[in-house]
């Protein structure tokens, strides 16, 4: 007998194996799935995804990921704030014209010395489960937030202070030196007093209410399940969390209580997988998605379909490399400024990105007051950038010190643009700059630590006011200011337009400081973000505001 | 990772007299077409590499703005990048970047660490062996991605001062840029996880071939233990040593890519394939360019498959095929 | 036996203690912490100090380790940064599942084409289709999964568009007939992980069969034992199928513990919310809670396989004494 017949008579036994293995998997598997707790078995989970694919109906699918947490108090990143603003409400809101809105509040009076705001609350706002909102709700939950550890959470909130720290008595309170913010008063079931340290001109107070730290939550939700309150929250806002499956699915539903009318859109489906959201759109898996450097070009020629889906909106945000002022070689502005002067972010802006991004004409970006179209950042000029650097007290660039370039690398993260300007830097000036790549924990620490030279970074602004940026990255006082720049002179501007009330004379207090700034080359502004994505033809009023706002009540759905 | 395991006992030992060893090997890998073959396709890349400064058209960093993601013409024959960067002249550098990375890993003694760790503890036994393998099992139980990310963010940032140092006071020149730094200490600690497959492979090669007749002789008529190491168990294992060095060698190569992936590896503008593929690496490039996933997933696939082939090749001649 | 396994079981203990502690210390030893990430741009250093000693990050390293492992012990694994308001074992575990569901149907799709293939390709020794098998074979092993995805997803999602681009919808559709008429089918978004998860495994197991039943025809025992004329299923069941084995025995350990590690580029580029990405956003934020029970997972996991691949081996193999010479 041959090996090939041994070989083969293994092959039959093992092909039966397999098929008994297989066949004994498979029934397993599939009920399996049945038992999967709390969530639906995979039959259903299979038609439902069918039935959106097929029907779509009158669910709005969007792209998007997992909201860090949905507790108003400790959100602090973008997507998570893009839920919570629909899931709970706050005093006052942004609109999407930018201006202020009173939400809860229908009335508000300011004191004659500007400390105190009092606020009259909504006959009809009520909590999605149908109880009433009143002002000790208000009280409770700002009072809340700025507790040292909130119920129902496991840490201190890390935005208290950025928007509640002007209200009397809460850096006592998150420092555990109060029992409570004493400067919440409640006057009546629908009236609440809130005295501020120091007199800020109205709109920049409200703003910073607008945002999700001040929201409302349900004390009875949260003192009867402080643990898993944030998976079924009972909230204020538009809409309610229907569904939320981590990594696959978030979805909402309308609040049908909701206190300015019910939303005409019923569902909302987020859908949290990743992967590229433009190729789901075009196989009709979602309504809207992001273009990307990729696709732009297509998104914009008009033969194109996708043109006719396409919009662009600026973002509040912009990019910009920062120097550590403190440290050679950076020290002396005349370095810096020859930097700044030997790099063409126009054309990078336009043809490396495509024009998705502004090159930026300063710190304020378009849309916020203050914002001019004028160019006031320092031009591209080879020519100048050699006498800047002639000028410095280094007088060439092999004189100067190694310089190192930190940014954030790996994981599609990595900047293109870096390495354009790095070669720039080494034709026009002769300068080698290095670039370190870190990953995002190290990059944190290491500009904390200000142990940086210089870095690439990107700053969001969380409302529209130019203190959102001026005075947070560049007062010497600020806490978030990046590697302690500090002049004397735009310290003194920031003080006195942080308490002015004349709102014009105040935007031009901080047009002044940014054009201190600029020449003092603290920063090289790189470019104004713009948002661009395609929106279904059938999805109706959607809009990209610049900075998070509630927006889905907004939206209607023709099919 | 992980080289692949030869599989299988070896065919016959080969006691220390008459032809040696690697010309034995060398005589029987030349009859192979295919390992031939993928020889030249290594050496090719690696020649590539070594002088990319003289035979590419540009620099790695010279860039063109205004020519960006245009697909093969006169001028750049693969055409170019998003910065206008001639796409042949990064893929000759991203070989050297293959070469630098590979030389570092086996200077900093990681494909040696497991061979030597085998041999010990397959030859003292008791309770050497026993602390070895111990010590193995608490290493390969580690999740590796995740530690090697974390001991990069630890020790990286001394390691590259070390190479700047090395830039800035000796003839050496460049090194920073590479991201030596990072694999060296990348793959120095990569070793801490994979020495643990090649230690066992030699062990249980060793144990078998301590009880053979050969070694057992030797050892009555009085041999020192060094000798009866060098004499007749190395000569025995080489081969073994020989393939799970060459199947080092194309796993490391294949970990560039990964690596630069998690932002570990090497540092722009410097080329590197593991960049390249990363910059071109979504469908909707795919879509709209293909050239610039192409260009770098030929050259890594040719190399990757040629040290695979290679490797194949080699376990046949070592097990006398 | 049995004692041989109590010891081995007994030393798992220590095994994790140590583990943990080298992940610990590598992990506090460089720069960033997971309180700076989470903050996002709000990185006051006064309220990270508060945030720091609110979730037990202040003191000495062994002051924070030694309260963990008390914690641990207890079977609370802490609470994530990136996901506040989940356990980390709720985390972990949904995670888990869908990694296992998918590497454990490619596991099945491995073996079940690679032994098959193997054993034909070893009939086929000798003749002009060996070496052209064995190079595709080696090809496919060559593939990088980052250079393969964005073709294949281009192919069949954008250019033929018959799959979806990625995703995780469970592991059954239904597939309705004239909507009245129901079959379950496996879910589409599978296929194309599926096919890459499998690739490169079938490949290798095709090739090491395919080596050991050559291997093992040639040993004596099987020449004698057909020289004695036993019957061909005799010999093929009782000799040539448990020592072909026997390697394949360690690849399944090692492809089990595999399993939980997940596939970290397979789930990013195809958007599968598995183990794998999860590792990753964790390792790179810091987040130490989710780090310390993954190693601890991973880790009781390779024992526990090793342990059961050992027992396997003696099974199999009675010339494999537990305990003795028993690491192969």
């Amino acid at each position: 007998m041959s090996p090939n017949r041994l070989l083969a008579i293994l092959l039959g036994v093992v092909a039966a194996l397999v098929l008994v293995i297989g066949g004994f998997s498979v029934v397993l598997l599939l009920s399996g799935r049945g038992g999967d707790e709390g969530s639906p078995s995979g039959v259903t989970t299979g038609t439902g995804a069918g039935g959106s694919k097929s029907g779509a109906g009158a669910v709005l699918r969007l792209p998007g990921a997992d909201p860090i947490t949905l507790d108003p108090a400790l959100a602090g990143d973008s997507t998570s704030a893009e839920y919570i603003v629909e899931l709970f409400s706050g005093l006052v809101t942004i609109d999407q014209k930018l201006s202020l809105q009173l939400d809860l509040a229908e009335s508000y009076e300011v004191s004659a010395d500007g400390l105190t705001f009092t606020f009259k609350l909504r006959d009809n706002a009520v909590f999605q489960s149908g109880r009433r909102v009143t002002a000790s709700d208000v009280q409770w939950s700002i009072d809340r937030a700025a507790s040292p550890v909130p119920v129902g959470a496991t840490q201190p909130s890390t935005t208290a202070l950025a928007y509640l720290g002007d209200i009397d008595g809460v850096r006592e309170r998150f420092f555990g030196q109060a029992p409570s913010v004493r400067g919440l008063q409640v006057v009546d079931e629908r009236t609440i007093r809130i005295r501020l340290k120091e007199a800020l001109p109205p709109p920049l107070f409200l703003a910073k209410l607008s945002y999700p730290t001040a929201f409302v939550v349900d004390r009875q939700q949260l003192e009867s399940n402080p643990r898993n309150w944030t998976r079924k929250p009972n909230g204020t806002g538009p809409y309610q969390l229907k569904e939320w499956r981590l990594g696959e699915r978030i979805v909402l539903q309308a609040n049908q209580r909701f206190y300015r009318g019910a939303p005409p859109l019923p569902q909302v489906l987020y859908d949290l997988q990743g992967g590229s959201a433009l190729t789901r759109f075009e196989n009709n898996e979602l309504d809207v998605a992001a273009i990307g450097l990729a696709d732009i070009e297509r998104a914009r020629d008009p033969s194109n379909v996708l043109s006719k889906l396409y919009q662009q909106a600026p973002q509040f945000t912009i990019f910009y490399i920062a120097f550590n002022t403190k440290v050679p070689p950076f020290d002396d502005v005349n370095v810096r400024r020859a930097l700044a002067q030997a790099i063409d972010r126009k054309k990078v802006a336009t043809v490396t990105f495509n024009n998705m991004w502004l090159p930026a004409t300063g710190v304020l970006p378009p849309q916020l007051p203050g914002f001019t179209a004028e160019d006031k950042s320092l031009p591209f000029d080879p020519a100048a950038a050699r006498a800047s650097l002639k000028a410095s007290k280094y007088g060439s660039a092999d004189k100067l010190p190694p310089i190192i370039l930190t940014e954030v690398g790996g994981g599609a993260e990595a900047g293109i643009d870096t390495q354009a300007f790095l070669e720039q830097w080494k034709t026009e000036l002769g300068l080698r700059v290095e670039i370190r790549q870190t990953d995002f924990a190290t990059f944190l620490a290491d500009q904390d630590s200000g142990r940086l030279q210089m870095f690439n970074a990107g700053w969001i602004m969380d409302y529209p006011d130019a203190e959102d940026v001026i005075d947070l990255k560049f007062h010497s006082a600020s806490s978030l200011n990046d590697l302690g720049y500090s002049n004397a002179q735009v310290d003194k501007l920031l003080d006195a337009a942080r308490v002015n009330k004349d709102p014009v004379q105040r935007v031009q207090q901080y047009q002044q400081a940014e054009r201190l700034i600029i020449a003092d080359v603290a920063w090289i502004p790189l470019y104004f973000a713009q948002s661009h994505v395609v929106v279904n033809k059938d999805v109706q009023g959607w809009f990209v505001p610049p900075m998070v706002i509630p927006r889905l009540r907004f939206v209607r759905l023709n099919r | 990772m992980t080289a692949t395991a030869a599989a299988g006992p070896l065919d016959q030992p080969v006691p220390a007299r008459g032809q040696s060893q690697g010309a034995l090997l060398w005589s029987r890998l030349r009859r192979k077409r295919a390992a031939m073959a993928s020889l030249v396709v290594i050496a090719a890349i690696y020649m590539m590499g070594i002088f990319a400064p003289v035979l590419a058209p540009y620099s790695y960093s010279q860039q063109d703005l205004d020519r960006q993601w245009e697909g093969p013409t006169a001028d750049h024959w693969l055409g170019t990048d998003t910065l206008g960067r001639d796409m042949l002249s990064r893929a000759m550098y991203s070989a050297r970047t293959t070469v630098i990375v590979t030389l570092a890993v086996v200077l900093s003694g990681s494909l040696i660490l497991g061979n030597a760790l085998g041999l010990l503890a397959g030859y003292r036994g008791g309770r050497i062996d026993s602390v070895v393998m111990r010590a193995g099992d608490v290493f390969a139980g580690l999740p590796d991605i995740m530690l090697l990310i974390l001991i990069n963010a630890a020790f990286g940032e001394r390691v590259s001062s070390l190479t700047r140092w090395v830039d800035t006071h000796t003839f050496v020149s460049g090194l920073t840029a590479t991201g030596a730094a990072s694999y060296i200490t990348v793959f120095g600690a990569l070793t801490l996880f994979s020495w643990v497959g090649t230690a066992r492979l030699i062990r249980s090669q060793v144990l078998q071939l301590r009880e053979r007749d050969f070694v057992l002789a030797a050892r009555a008529i009085g041999a020192t233990p060094r000798r009866v190491i060098s004499r007749h168990l190395l000569p025995n294992v080489s081969n073994l040593i020989i393939l799970s060095v060459s199947g080092g060698l194309g796993a490391i190569a294949g970990s560039e890519i990964v690596l630069t992936w998690f932002g570990v590896g090497v540092q722009p503008p410097a080329a590197s394939f593991g960049a390249m593929i990363f910059e071109a690496g979504s469908v909707r490039m795919f879509q709209t360019h293909p050239h610039l996933l192409m260009v770098p997933a030929a050259f890594v696939t040719a190399l990757l498959f040629s040290f695979a082939l290679l490797g194949d090749g080699l376990n046949d001649a070592v097990r006398g095929r | 036996m049995a004692s041989y396994i109590a010891r081995r079981l007994a030393w798992l203990p220590l095994h994790l203690l140590l583990v943990t502690f080298f992940t610990f210390s590598i992990a506090r030893f460089g720069p960033g912490d997971p309180v700076s990430v989470a903050a996002g741009q709000f990185r006051d250093p006064q309220v990270l100090e508060r945030v720091r000693a609110e979730r037990g990050l202040d003191g000495s390293l062994v002051e924070q380790y030694v309260r963990w492992v008390n914690r641990a012990v207890r079977g609370d694994f802490g609470q994530s940064f990136l996901q506040q308001g989940y356990s980390v074992g709720e985390l972990i575990r949904g995670k888990i599942l869908v990694s296992a569901q998918l590497g454990f149907i490619s596991l099945l799709i491995v073996f079940g084409l690679g032994i098959p293939l193997g054993l034909l390709a070893a009939r086929a020794s000798g003749s002009w289709i060996d070496p052209l098998v064995i190079s595709v074979l080696l090809f496919m092993q060559a593939l990088p999964v980052l250079v393969v995805i964005p073709p294949l997803l281009w192919l069949f999602a954008l250019r033929l568009d018959i799959l979806p681009t990625g995703g995780w919808d469970g592991l059954v559709d239904i597939y309705w007939i004239r909507g009245v008429v129901a079959v379950p089918i496996p879910d589409p978004h599978l296929y194309l992980p599926l096919f890459v998860l499998s690739l490169p495994g079938f490949a290798s197991i095709a090739r090491l069969v395919r080596v050991t039943a050559l291997e093992v025809l040639r040993e004596d025992y099987v020449r004698t034992a057909r020289a004695k004329g036993l019957s061909e299923y005799t010999v093929a069941l009782k000799h040539v199928l448990p020592n072909s084995l026997l390697p394949i025995v360690t690849v399944i350990g090692f492809a089990l513990t595999g399993i939980l590690g997940g596939a970290f580029f397979t789930e990013t580029l195809l958007g599968i919310p598995g183990i794998g990405r999860f590792t990753f956003e964790a390792v790179r934020s810091r987040d130490y809670d989710v780090i310390l029970a993954l190693t601890v997972i991973v880790s009781a996991a390779f024992v526990l396989v090793n342990l059961v691949a050992e027992i396997a081996y003696a099974f199999i193999d009675p010339r494999v004494r537990l305990g003795a010479e028993s690491t192969t």
